[in-house]
């Protein structure tokens, strides 16, 4: 989000949805997508079968890899290389939007500069890419009008993320493939509401609306319209807070449907920080592994159980309506915090969701027009709608960017934080499966779910099988230098040699106690995609 | 034979409501039409094909099938009365080939309890409902020959009403229906079945492809074609009329008190073959998908199809709803086309 802030001047999925179907070329890049968007997936898979064009760049021989008119198979890590190749072959071959370059952006001299380092054979050494593919690639996303770049997790959990966003958005500015129909920048939000947590300011730096807290106008209206005093110091993250905690700097941790225990990298480390904690509340639907650990557990109410608005990764905000009032002694999340601040001394005296939804109107530009009476009557609304004749907005920069003008914002290549060595000598990325979300809180209850996915897995190459001496569905022992777990081997070409897969759905096989908890500098997300391990047999 | 106006309808709905819990097609806001309880205003004379078939009335989502407490079983079986109001004759056929394939081998009783207790009104389609509609081919529509007690004809202003049993008999004895004895009604209905059948082709794919099943005529790579694309949600199970197959699991709750639940489940899933020792006779989505399609169109047992020809009712529901188009239509087609 972060990468797009800066280069765009807006974090969020630049083209919707219905779009994809009138897309002529799709790049997809770190997302499985029938995966983990499976309904966007399948527009790719209809469009890529009337005609549309698909490069898939992905180590892992995914679903839509069958689909793809290239697949390009580049070393795990790799992405900022790939890229600026890319945009090296479209620079030097003429083959850029010179037009939207001078008009709509500033510093194509800079990312000239840095892309020259970047040709073809270079890339192919770093990336494992056959130099003729990348140009193959290159001329093919640059030539096709309506290209639309998607990318996920794939992407984001690098310790270079940021640098891997600024170069997806660098490329698309660099063609005019954005502020157009089927075009853009589309990072796919991997939760049904992580875009609206965004939005409403779930952010140590903004508060709705991305306003930040470190300006004093906005600072202002919000202090006027709360009648308190804000702070005006950017917050911590997730990441800083587990440090704080660990160092005894952070006392007490409140954490809302969240289980960091096994989403946060390095395991041992986060039960440390938290068991350094005088106080820890959760506020979850099930009592998680996390939930366990803290000393006051307040239990919500689930999607069924309440009202509300959520809003979806093409930026629509949707009315959602209970089925059932909360079972037990179950509150929604909007009465919990309600009562938590009015005990503290802070009454809020709110009714109902849509009072809420009320004030966010008031003070959040790109939401005005988006009220629940509008919504009664709309299947959803896209921000940005800043006041209630406005239809929303389908595609976001469309004569200018939100910013003013798009900058590019050229990044060099930086290797993987971690890489095998000797002992450690095969390199493990994470991700998810369909029939699991997260880290089970939810869908390890559900019988069928369980049934399709029940036990932990490692996908390891045959190849790399064949000289362990591990045969399908062996036993196998995981270790980093963090951690080991034990897994069920799945023997796979869908990963190439030396690399092995997991997930972090699974409690009994936490594969976070394996990873590295490296971050980016900016977001401060963890490279999840990354660290080096080794495999043993169990006997 | 009987009528009713068309504007007393929902009084006589209420009426039945009072001794029966009666789901009838409602309209929701989103312009999806489904089968809901009878409330004010909700009803509508006015609608297609319902995006779910009503299976689940007799075949709940997920229903317990017997709890534990006390260190005690108590075996649960649930029904009530209830009429199903304006189903088509596609789901009606749905309906009778489920309750004799559940009949059969171990008696279902937690399926047969819910039939045994359920009124089924048929609303005869004018036509196609929408452009997968196919029951002429599948001789299931658009009107039933026969399983339902009451089955209604639109004739403008009124509805004419054919009996089928001696409940709906009952049912339509009351006020606002009178009897039709004469021969224009008879020659009105005539009409309108004949003008509903030639509205309504038939899709010789269907029957190539049901022909070349029975031959062996098509290659496990065509299969495998189609499984590529499928994303395994199984939508095209949940909406089918006669796809009945069901997963056990248990809920243990809170100190030993616990539950049986059965609920949906899909053929296409990959665990649903899957055998302890993780081998799985069915290893593909391809293989998965040849499976349930024979299943619709040349593995069923002749006693089950009960006038129909498949056990394809021929609603067009799974290419409705399929995201990547691999629904009845759209693979017999596609299999049609390349063996021409």
């Amino acid at each position: 989000m972060a990468g797009l802030a800066a280069t765009f001047g807006s974090g969020a999925m630049t083209n919707s949805i219905p779009e994809f179907d009138e897309a002529e070329l799709f790049f997809v890049i770190g997302s499985n997508t029938t995966a983990q968007h499976p309904l966007i997936g399948s527009r790719i898979i209809k469009a890529v079968q009337k005609g549309a064009r698909l490069i898939l760049a992905d180590p892992r021989q995914i679903q839509l890899a069958s689909f793809a008119t290239m697949h390009l198979r580049h070393n795990i890590g790799t992405d900022v290389a790939l890229l600026n190749g890319i945009m090296n072959i479209i620079i030097s071959e003429g083959l850029y939007d010179k037009e939207f370059a001078e008009e709509r952006t500033e510093g194509f001299n800079a990312l000239r500069s840095v892309m020259e380092k970047y040709t073809p054979r270079v890339v192919e050494m770093i990336s494992g890419i056959d130099a003729g593919q990348i140009e193959e690639a290159a001329r093919m996303y640059a030539t096709t009008k309506k290209a639309m770049i998607l990318y996920a997790m794939g992407i984001t959990q690098h310790a270079t993320g940021t640098d891997n966003v600024k170069s997806c958005a660098n490329l698309a500015m660099l063609t005019g493939h954005v502020g157009k129909p089927s075009t853009g920048v589309n990072p796919l939000r991997g939760q049904n509401n992580v875009q609206g947590a965004c939005d409403m300011g779930a952010l140590p730096n903004v508060f709705s609306g991305y306003q930040k807290v470190t300006d004093a106008n906005v600072k202002k209206k919000f202090e006027d319209a709360w009648e308190v005093d804000l702070d005006d110091k950017v917050g911590m993250t997730v990441i800083d807070m587990m440090e704080a905690a660990q160092k005894g700097e952070l006392k007490a941790l409140y954490v809302m449907g969240e289980n960091p225990i096994m989403s946060d990298p390095d395991t041992h480390h986060v039960e440390l920080a938290l068991s350094n904690l005088d106080f820890l509340v959760v506020q979850d639907i099930f009592l998680s592994e996390t939930a366990r650990m803290a000393d006051v557990v307040l239990p919500a109410a689930s999607f069924a159980e309440k009202d509300g608005t959520y809003t979806n990764t093409e930026r629509r905000v949707q009315l959602s309506k209970k089925a059932i009032n909360p079972l037990g002694s179950a509150k929604t999340d909007w009465e919990i915090i309600c009562e938590v601040s009015r005990l503290a001394g802070y009454p809020m005296n709110y009714t109902c969701p849509s009072e809420i939804m009320h004030e966010i109107n008031m003070l959040t530009p790109s939401y005005s027009g988006i009220t629940y009476t509008r919504l009664e009557e709309n299947p959803g609304l896209q921000w940005p709608c800043p006041d209630e004749g406005h239809p929303g907005t389908p595609y976001l920069h469309k004569d200018k960017f939100a910013k003013g003008f798009g900058t590019f914002m050229p990044c060099e290549f930086k290797p993987l934080i971690e890489v095998p060595d000797d002992e450690y000598d095969l390199l493990l990325t994470t991700g998810r499966i369909s029939h699991h979300y997260h880290t089970g809180t939810m869908t390890r209850r559900i019988s069928v779910l369980e049934r399709e996915a029940p036990k932990p897995f490692i996908e390891i190459n045959p190849l790399d099988a064949k000289r362990i001496g591990i045969r399908q569905n062996d036993l196998i022992e995981v270790t980093s230098r963090r951690g080991s777990i034990k897994a069920m081997a799945e023997v796979t070409p869908r990963v190439p040699p030396k690399v092995v897969f997991g997930t972090f759905h699974f409690h009994e096989a936490s594969i976070n106690l394996l990873t590295n908890p490296v971050y980016d500098p900016v977001a401060k997300i963890p490279e999840y995609k990354g660290c080096a391990v080794k495999i043993r047999r169990c006997a | 034979m009987k009528s009713i106006d068309k504007k007393d309808v929902v009084a006589a709905l209420k009426t039945w409501a009072t001794k029966y819990h009666v789901l009838c097609p409602v309209n929701k806001t989103n312009g999806d039409c489904i089968f809901d309880c009878l409330g004010e205003d909700k009803l509508t004379l006015d609608y297609g094909k319902p995006s779910l078939a009503p299976k689940s009335a007799l075949f709940p989502q997920s229903e317990i099938i017997f709890e534990v407490k006390d260190d005690q079983y108590h075996e649960v079986i649930s029904r009530q009365n209830t009429i199903l109001f304006g189903i088509r004759a596609c789901d009606m056929m749905g309906i009778l080939q489920s309750s004799s394939f559940m009949a059969r081998d171990n008696n279902d009783v937690y399926y047969r309890a819910k039939a045994d207790a359920t009124i089924k009104v048929v609303m005869a389609c004018k036509g196609p409902q929408n452009e997968t509609c196919f029951c002429t081919t599948t001789n299931s529509g658009p009107f039933a020959e026969s399983g339902f007690d009451l089955q209604f004809f639109d004739m403008g202003e009124r509805f004419l009403v054919e009996i089928g049993s001696r409940e709906g008999e009952e049912l339509a004895s009351g006020d606002f229906f009178t009897d039709v004895k004469d021969r224009e009604a008879e020659g009105s209905i005539a009409a309108f079945k004949e003008k509903a059948k030639q509205s309504i082709p038939r899709v010789a794919e269907i029957e190539k492809v049901a022909e070349m099943m029975k031959n062996g005529a098509i290659d496990d790579e065509r299969w495998e074609e189609f499984g590529k694309k499928c994303i395994a949600c199984g939508g095209c199970v949940f909406v089918c009329p006669t796809c009945t197959c069901f997963n056990v699991y248990d809920l243990v709750a809170m100190g030993d008190s616990g539950m049986r639940i059965r609920g949906w489940d899909t053929c296409l899933y990959s665990g649903f073959t899957r055998e302890a020792s993780m081998h799985n006779p069915r290893p593909t989505q391809g293989l998965r998908l040849k499976r349930r399609y024979e299943h619709k169109l040349k593995d069923y047992n002749e006693k089950d199809l009960l006038g129909g020809i498949y056990t394809c009712v021929g609603c067009g529901r799974c290419s409705d709803v399929c995201p990547v188009a691999i629904g009845i239509l759209d693979v017999t087609r596609a299999i049609a086309g390349d063996y021409k």
